[in-house]
């Protein structure tokens, strides 16, 4: 108490120097904390404002055959299956999106269309966050609902306001399907919201199924899985790893029959090594391998062929019960080639995996009936048969996960990719864009704080010159070395504190200050930085925090060798000292 | 019985290359409750004899002893204890803590000693009234006399009970008339405590106040005229 006491009474001498150097300090930490804020806000802008509503906190993302516009899974139940039972998810979406070109009155532009669904157990914590981040100027978001108006749709009030359109106005869509067919809708604007975000002002919000409806997704296939979980930065990896493992696929199997008897059919890869390995593995006794390997050849095997009484070029008739339709799928194939050993089985038709995929993705096979066992492809033939998709790898980086789909398209992959990735991964640039402003700050207070801590050493220097026969008294009255070295020490600790709560106020006076001023970014990519037109800070308790402690762990380090050589005075040497 | 006893101290000097010879073989002892006078000119090494007397110097050579406890071999930190506990300083230039005020001033030594702040107090307005400042507690020392400041120093060196009050040129910087008012504050509190006080002067008035004086010269004390 009594150095405490000492210290506090000595800041006070002198006055004029102390606020000169409190005053730099306070600046620093006010530019450290303001830009630690600002950086900070850009990331929850891209991550909580932005990409949660776009692809969750966890992603799982299916793309049918290499096709960008065709985010679909068509078993809506087995992709839900994996996602189940996971605790740490809040919520758990079907995303649904369309880029469309949307004409409104006299004008057009583009736009996405978003499918939403209006939950009626949505929490009041979620419902505020999305008024805060969507929030109605007109309409109300029950309004998707509608019943009297032709496919219902919210739209942004910069949109609204670009299409010359007002409520109740009808905007026409064009768009493509998932069968890539293009596609006209007219869509009534039942509200009109306020996006936080430039990058949400092109979204027309849908209700989710007459979305699906007009994408022509059918009632059990589904578009891409938004998951938006508790505590996103410690869980959403593991959780993406563990979903990752439950969409392991097995091999794609159609149990279909020939002239009434069972016969199994699978597709083989049909990439160039997987072609070489086949080339090597079956001997041919009809037909040839360049019109089996085109994408609706067929290899029979010959006791089948025979059975069949169907040689190269001849047809088959296959039949085979669907998972969710009524009625058989009939097929009628070509007989490409007769496999007269080296093939899978007796029974086992091959198809070209580009054909297979037609039949087994648009009309889903049922399961193997009763009292038959699932087909399991062995030896060599395991690698080579196509599987049921294809489960991309987890990245864990945006790099990675950039050449991931730089991969996809050089593999033109024939099933549906399966991936599943976390928004950190998807936009690790924005943390990387957050570190670098970080950096670039700290720098920049680096350079401020060397400056401010040359202050904080001639001050000590300083003061301990002119105080140097009262070190003398205290030394010689009987204060021990280390009491005088604290109290310079608590000194500069306490000068610190108060500059950086000082320091503190004003950054964030200047925040509220920046925050108010209102910025156009029309369609200029710096308008991602803005909330509503304006910047948008996000001082965080470990930023401010750390930069209180940072600062003053410097200012005392820096004061540490000044207080020691203080406190090693002789008391005697000290007494004589004349100033 | 012998608060201090000296013999054969020497202290030297360092100024560059050249060793100067403060004290050339000193041999002192004083007993406890004396009210001494070491009396010399200017640079003839009183305030060096007091300085090592109170553990603020150390000795080139010789033995110190203070309480009967040699005091040449000791730490740092040791040395600061007796100085705490056995030893008060008077100085000539007052040296009180100008952000402290005059009780603070008188009870420091007695928080360094960790003594709770209530005890510290008790005792700092027993001496405070003593010295007869009691109005003057709440002030700071740049609001008092020369005199005045003087006494809170004297207070501050008494409230810890300490065996010796070592003074160097308490009068030096006050008019004769509080110069002698503080001789007589002194003897009186050498009276009051039974504390051993030495102090040094160049003063020949002040001597009338001492019972014991010891002359030194050029670093050597020479033979003690009669007490006054």
């Amino acid at each position: 108490m009594l150095l405490i006491k000492l210290s506090l009474r000595n800041l006070l001498r002198q006055k004029r120097r102390n606020l000169l150097l409190g005053s730099a300090m306070a600046i620093g930490v006010a530019i450290l904390i303001t830009a630690n804020a600002f950086s900070h806000g850009i990331s929850d802008i891209m991550f909580n404002k932005v990409m949660r509503y776009v692809t969750g906190h966890v992603a799982v993302r299916f793309n049918e055959r290499g096709g960008v516009m065709r985010e679909i899974f068509r078993d809506r139940e087995r992709a839900w299956a994996a996602v189940k039972g996971e605790p740490v998810i809040k919520d758990a979406d079907e995303s649904i999106g369309m880029f469309s070109r949307a004409i409104g009155n006299g004008k057009s532009d583009n736009i996405m269309m978003v499918g939403v669904k209006l939950k009626k157990d949505i929490s009041a914590a979620d419902l505020k966050e999305l008024e805060e981040s969507f929030r109605m100027s007109e309409g109300k978001w029950q309004d998707l609902e509608r019943a009297d108006a032709e496919n219902p749709a919210i739209i942004s009030e910069d949109k609204a306001r670009y299409l010359n359109v007002n409520r109740n106005d009808t905007i026409r869509v064009r768009f493509r399907n998932m069968f890539g067919q293009d596609q006209a809708a007219r869509l009534t604007v039942v509200g009109i919201s306020r996006n936080d975000n430039i990058f949400m002002q092109s979204v027309v919000f849908v209700e989710l199924g007459r979305a699906k409806e007009l994408l022509g997704f059918r009632p059990w296939e589904t578009g891409n899985i938004t998951l938006n979980i508790k505590d996103p930065q410690k869980n959403a990896r593991a959780l993406a790893d563990r979903i990752h493992e439950r969409y392991k696929p097995g091999t794609a199997v159609i149990y279909a029959s020939a002239a009434g008897r069972p016969v199994t059919v699978i597709g083989f890869r049909s990439d160039d090594a997987s072609k070489e390995k086949i080339r090597g593995l079956a001997k041919l006794s009809s037909g040839t391998f360049d019109k089996a390997f085109r994408k609706d050849g067929v290899i029979l095997p010959a006791a089948l062929a025979g059975r069949l009484g169907v040689a190269a070029g001849g047809k088959i008739k296959l039949s085979y019960p669907r998972k969710f339709e009524a009625g058989p799928k009939d097929a009628s194939l070509t007989v490409a080639a007769v496999c007269a050993a080296g093939c899978p089985g007796p029974d086992v038709v091959l198809l070209n995996d580009a054909g297979f995929y037609d039949y087994y993705y648009e009309d889903m096979p049922a399961a193997p009936g009763p009292g038959m066992k699932p087909y399991l492809p062995e030896g060599p033939w395991a690698g080579l048969a196509a599987p049921e998709w294809i489960l991309l790898r987890r990245t864990y980086t945006t790099d990675d996960y950039k050449k991931k789909y730089q991969d996809i398209s050089k593999n033109k992959w024939k099933g549906t990719t399966i991936d599943i990735s976390t928004m950190y991964e998807t936009a690790s640039d924005i943390l990387k864009l957050e570190s670098v402003l970080n950096i670039i700050t700290i720098s920049a207070v680096v350079v401020l704080f060397f400056i401010i801590l040359l202050g904080v050493v001639n001050t000590l220097r300083m003061t301990i010159r002119e105080r140097t026969r009262e070190i003398g008294t205290v030394r010689a009255i009987g204060m021990q070395r280390a009491d005088v070295r604290d109290m310079f020490l608590l000194e500069t600790f306490f000068l610190t504190l108060f500059s950086a709560l000082a320091g503190l106020l004003l950054g964030f006076a200047v925040m509220r200050g920046l925050a108010l001023l209102t910025f156009h970014p029309e369609d200029n990519p710096l308008g991602m930085l803005l909330v509503n037109g304006h910047l948008y800070f996000l001082p965080t308790f470990t930023g401010i925090a750390g930069s209180v402690l940072l600062i003053i762990a410097i200012a005392v380090v820096t004061a540490w060798f000044p207080a020691r050589r203080a406190a090693n005075f002789s008391p005697a040497q000290a007494l004589g000292h004349f100033t | 019985m012998n608060i201090i006893e000296i013999s054969a101290l020497r202290k030297d000097y360092s100024l560059g290359s050249t060793v100067v010879p403060a004290l050339r073989g000193v041999d002192l002892t004083v007993a406890e409750g004396d009210f001494m006078s070491i009396i010399g000119p200017s640079g003839s090494g009183k305030t060096t004899l007091l300085n090592v007397i109170g553990c603020i110097d150390y000795a080139t050579a010789g033995s110190v002893k203070v309480g009967g406890r040699e005091i040449t071999a000791l730490s740092d930190r040791q040395i600061t204890d007796i100085r705490l506990n056995k030893i008060g300083f008077i100085f000539q230039t007052f040296n009180l803590i100008p952000v402290l005020d005059v009780i603070e001033n008188i009870e420091f030594p007695l928080l360094l000693m960790k003594r709770s702040a209530a005890e510290a107090r008790r005792r700092a307005d027993q001496l405070i009234e003593e010295v007869g400042l009691k109005e003057h507690a709440a002030h700071r020392p740049a609001e008092l006399s020369g005199g005045q400041r003087q006494r809170v120093a004297i207070a501050r060196a008494l409230v810890t009970n300490p065996d010796i009050v070592l003074a160097d040129e308490p009068t030096a910087n006050l008019d004769s008339v509080t110069g002698a008012s503080i001789l007589e504050l002194m003897r009186r509190m050498n009276e009051l405590e039974h504390t051993t006080f030495i102090f040094s002067t160049h003063d020949a008035n002040v001597l009338k106040y001492a019972r014991r004086i010891v002359k030194i010269k050029d670093g050597l004390l020479e033979k003690e005229p009669a007490a006054a």
